[in-house]
């Protein structure tokens, strides 16, 4: 703020024009000021930091003849399928339409009786204590303590498992995006290395309707 | 702090970027994965609520690259005007004949018509998504392609939309979440 003294006014002329020379230069900053504020409040309300993330998904060519397809080992393929009201019904092994698998309902909840990440973590047992392992030798300084060297040593142990279960999605017509996607973040979370989208067939449809 | 006030002015002014109006918005189911989407480079699939496709991707030299070649598969001509209009929008779900009325459109105008459209017509009979794959896996080889599905989209949707990604070799690619904390990773629940 610029402040022009009152001077008394017995001073002789000459004297009284220096100082008002000297005084003028200050220049009032606050409306400048104000003004940069401004602009700061308003580039910070309308940045956005956070970057979107993904969830990287790999889907096989498609197949044209049945020889084509993958065979999974009937013991270890869990079949997952996805419906309506965010319900899970999931059984292990073949689904044969002449002799109908035992299936079991579930739920995306966390930590309830019929929770599906309980689940998986279960059957996934195998796969998952070695996952654990790796997080173990992490904290003892076995491994370097880096984001991609520890997530290559996870792949390498997902890969390496050969009777770790694998997981058959299978979303029914009426099951919504949010489902699959959960469903998903489900097997990353258990560490299931193995897992496709699948489409649903007749047999399973009427396992579908009979489990309501 | 004058100073500093306006380190961050200038900070902040740098660091934003003004993006075109998004025509739909989706609400993205959370995961806890957390790849981050590559700034650049991404040829981005969105699915409303509805069940209505968009396509978007970035780069205005690209745009034009993929616009054109679409042009030839559906045998119509975009003048440079409507290729410039075309290269500066963000997403669009507009079948191919009306393509032109939107191009033409001015912002208002567009803005009805991305509320009235049915998106890019995906059905087996009228598959122009599929042709819009192709056009940008054509013009851009390296692009991610990236799907951004809103929470309550249908699952037959999402198949089709998967199965036309498949068709056109186009067998990895991202699906777009939130990020949100990871029950099982940092404290196991199972006893």
């Amino acid at each position: 703020m610029s402040e022009v003294q009152q001077q008394g006014g017995q001073e002789s002329g000459k004297h009284k024009k220096l100082r008002a020379k000297k005084t003028s230069t200050h220049i009032d900053m606050t409306p400048m000021v104000d003004l940069a504020f401004l602009l700061l409040t308003f580039f910070i309300l309308t940045t956005t930091f956070s970057k979107p993330k993904t969830m990287d998904i790999t889907m096989p060519v498609k197949e044209h003849t049945e020889e084509e397809k993958t065979k999974v080992k009937a013991s270890l393929a869990m079949s997952v399928l996805l419906t309506e009201n965010d319900r899970i019904i999931w059984y292990f092994g073949q689904d044969d339409p002449t002799k109908p698998p035992e299936t079991n309902l579930a739920d995306f909840s966390l930590d309830g009786p019929k929770s599906i990440h309980k689940v998986l973590l279960d059957k996934n047992k195998l796969v998952y204590d070695q996952l654990k392992q790796v997080d173990d030798s992490v904290k003892r300084g076995l491994i370097v303590d880096q984001e991609d060297t520890i997530k290559r040593h996870k792949a390498l142990v997902k890969q390496a498992e050969k009777n770790g279960i694998i997981v058959l999605i299978k979303p029914d017509d009426k099951a919504k995006y949010k489902n699959l996607v959960d469903i998903l973040d489900e097997m990353l979370i258990c560490g299931v290395g193995r897992y496709a989208i699948v489409d649903l067939s007749e047999s399973e449809k009427e396992l579908i309707k009979n489990a309501q | 702090m004058v100073d500093l006030a306006f380190l961050l002015v200038t900070f902040f002014m740098l660091t934003t970027k003004f993006r075109p109006d998004e025509p739909v918005s989706v609400d993205q189911p959370s995961s806890v994965s957390d790849i981050p989407l590559p700034e650049k480079g991404v040829i981005l699939l969105t699915i409303d609520k509805d069940g209505r496709v968009f396509f978007n991707v970035d780069g205005q030299q690209k745009r034009i690259e993929i616009l054109e070649n679409l042009a030839d598969q559906f045998k119509i001509s975009f003048d440079e005007k409507e290729k410039k209009r075309f290269s500066v929008l963000a997403s669009v779900g507009m079948p191919m004949n009306q393509m032109k009325d939107y191009l033409a459109a001015d912002e208002e105008g567009r803005k009805k018509m991305n509320l009235a459209t049915k998106g890019i017509p995906i059905d087996s009979t009228d598959n122009q998504l599929a042709n819009w794959v192709n056009a940008a896996r054509r013009m851009a080889p390296m692009f991610h392609i990236a799907v951004k599905g809103d929470m309550d989209a249908d699952i037959p949707t999402i198949k089709r939309v998967i199965s036309i990604l498949q068709d056109n070799k186009a067998n990895r690619f991202a699906l777009i979440t939130n990020l949100e904390g990871a029950p099982g990773e940092e404290k196991p629940s199972v006893k």
